[in-house]
């Protein structure tokens, strides 16, 4: 029953959703009903079970980190935390992003869906925008488990608590980032590549400033356009790293989280264009 | 019992006999191996810090943490094995080669972690000097505002006797924005008197109030009180004097100088010997106007 149910799923909620719209033809309300469906999935999936094993991580660093970090626990214990936060997110937006197209191809489910009045970048946006919520939760609960353990060590208040949110901000703008990455790949490739294929454009994502240093330090002016265009052309991951002065109680300027956010809504834009390109040239037959 | 049970049972005790037998073979190819030298084992860098920053992606933090950790488990590990009272300062004979570049590691992943200089500040200087001034230094160049880096490499260059250079740092350090007035003062004190016991006892003094590591604050602790047992040594010598030089004689008991303890408010233990700043007994060379400390008893640093 519960296979059936989830073989349905995105078929039915845009059915529903069909029938109980208020307008008629709201593009908004067709993605939404697919990104409630995509979150429910993800959540019937147990994606959210990491949570778990994070605060079991937490818990276990709170009570053992104390004699092993020499009076360092609460640096420790806001590296770790928002660490653990940016790897689990990077799986879940890797696995589970890469899986969300894939699966309603492999099981069918999605000739279903388009013999709706959906269109192929709406039934993308929807998706990708029902991993987004999914991360959204996710990264919510980690940032209250790290302050709750930092109100633990501290026996009170601690004036980390206010400081991770911004870094916690942009790990989750990191990982939309990876997420809308993570689609497109497997908008034209297998889940095994296109995994492979995040997982190192999340490496590279973070190498950007090498890339730039390596261009720069170029002979041929072929090598340097390369490496320029490269740098400006794959995400700059590393602006979206503020895990280290978090855990020194700095938090980034305002200014600067606004035009990293800003580039990585204009990327993700980019992205989901260019998957909904080629996903709609994409023949199911 | 059907099959099906008698099948499980079966596995299930095949994966509790086996897992037993395991532990024992363990054990048993433990006690083959032949033994070794705890202090000639040495850990391995995984990676050199310019490389391990490269690849730490946006861990770094993370990273820096676990050679800071591991910095702390080397030299725990090499204090656990070893014999006799060492100090934190004079880790010398303990073979902590590694020591320097796994602070260095942790420092280049997050230059902001102020605790692995002060840990190089501390111990390194017995090992390796150059080490702990450049890290010192490195320190103060990824932080120009933390003072407290300043009042580290200050105390490297102390320690090493260069009181010129150690006062011109603190007088750098007392530059910065937010530093406390005693680094100025400081910086005089180490030109006027750099070596004397009241400049160590500031130094120290100031080391057991900043610092956030334990074993830091520690040792500062232990250095405090040597110079309260030196000055108290001072103190009960010149009461020797006094007492010569009326009774003519060195005193060969301490009880013959109970009455002035008492009167001073000295502490003294039941045979009225004067208490040295752990709480043991001072030792009298009977009959030599002469006091130590009594190594069997004391916990006060004896150099």
């Amino acid at each position: 029953m519960d296979a059936q149910l989830r073989t349905l799923d995105t078929a039915e909620a845009t059915t529903h959703y069909e029938k109980s719209k208020p307008g008629g033809s709201g593009s908004l309300w067709r993605m939404s009903a697919i990104a409630r469906n995509a979150f429910r999935e993800a959540v019937r999936d147990r994606v959210l079970y990491n949570l778990v094993l994070f605060v079991l991580l937490l818990t276990a660093a709170s009570i053992f980190i104390g004699e092993l970090s020499g009076g360092q626990e609460r640096k420790v214990i806001v590296d770790l935390g928002l660490s653990a936060m940016l790897l689990f997110g990077m799986f879940i937006a890797i696995f589970v992003g890469v899986g969300l197209v894939y699966k309603e191809i492999e099981r069918r489910t999605i000739y279903a869906v388009f013999s709706k009045p959906v269109g192929r970048g709406e039934f993308l946006v929807g998706k990708y925008l029902g991993l987004c919520l999914t991360l959204l939760v996710n990264v919510l609960v980690m940032g209250v488990g790290v302050s709750v353990a930092l109100l633990y060590i501290s026996r009170g208040w601690d004036p980390l608590i206010p400081t991770i949110w911004p870094a916690v901000l942009l790990i989750y703008l990191e990982l939309m980032l990876l997420t809308a990455v993570a689609l497109l790949f497997s908008s034209f490739s297998s889940p095994a590549l296109s995994a492979l294929l995040t997982f190192l454009l999340f490496v590279i994502g973070h190498f950007s400033a090498d890339l730039k240093a390596l261009a720069a330090s170029m002979g041929s002016t072929g090598a340097r356009w390369f490496f320029t265009g490269l740098y400006y052309l794959l995400p700059n991951l590393s602006n979206y790293s503020f895990i280290t002065p978090a855990a020194h109680g700095r938090t980034p300027d305002p200014g600067f989280v606004f035009v990293t956010a800003l580039y990585a809504l204009v990327y993700i834009a980019v992205i989901l264009a260019a998957a909904t390109l080629i996903f709609s040239r994409r023949n199911f037959k | 019992m059907n099959n099906e049970r008698l099948k499980s049972i079966t596995l299930g005790l095949v994966i509790l006999v086996g897992m037993a037998s395991a532990a024992l073979l363990v054990r048993w190819t433990d006690k083959l191996r032949p033994p070794v030298d705890p202090n000639a084992i040495d850990e391995s860098l995984y990676l050199n810090d310019k490389t391990a920053r490269r690849v730490s992606l946006g861990f770094n933090g993370l990273a820096a943490d676990w050679y800071w950790m591991r910095s702390l488990q080397y030299v725990g590990k090499k204090l656990i094995n070893s014999t006799g009272d060492i100090s934190l300062e004079d880790l010398s004979g303990l073979n902590i080669k590694l020591l320097a570049p796994l602070l260095d590691t942790a420092t280049t992943l997050d230059p902001e972690f102020i605790e692995p200089y002060e840990y190089a500040a501390v111990v390194l200087p017995a090992i390796d000097v150059q080490q702990a001034i450049r890290l010192a230094e490195k320190g103060i160049n990824a932080n120009p505002n933390a003072w407290r880096l300043y009042h580290h490499l200050g105390y490297i260059y102390w320690r090493q006797g260069q009181y010129q250079l150690a006062s011109e740092t603190y007088g750098r350090g007392a530059q910065v924005p937010g530093a406390p007035a005693w680094m100025e003062a400081m910086k005089a004190r180490l030109l006027s008197e750099g070596g004397s016991r009241s400049t160590a006892r500031e130094i120290y003094t100031r080391m057991h109030e900043q610092s956030g590591d334990d074993q830091v604050k520690q040792m500062a602790s232990k250095h405090l009180q040597r110079l309260d047992s030196l000055d108290q040594r001072d103190g009960l010598r010149k009461l020797f004097a006094a007492y010569q030089a009326r009774t003519g004689k060195c005193p060969e008991s301490w009880r013959e100088l109970g009455q002035i303890f008492r009167t001073l408010g000295i502490p003294m233990d039941q045979s009225g010997a004067p208490l040295d700043p752990s709480g043991a007994p001072y030792l009298l060379k009977a009959g030599a106007c002469e006091v130590e400390l009594d190594p069997k008893a004391t916990k006060v640093p004896l150099k």
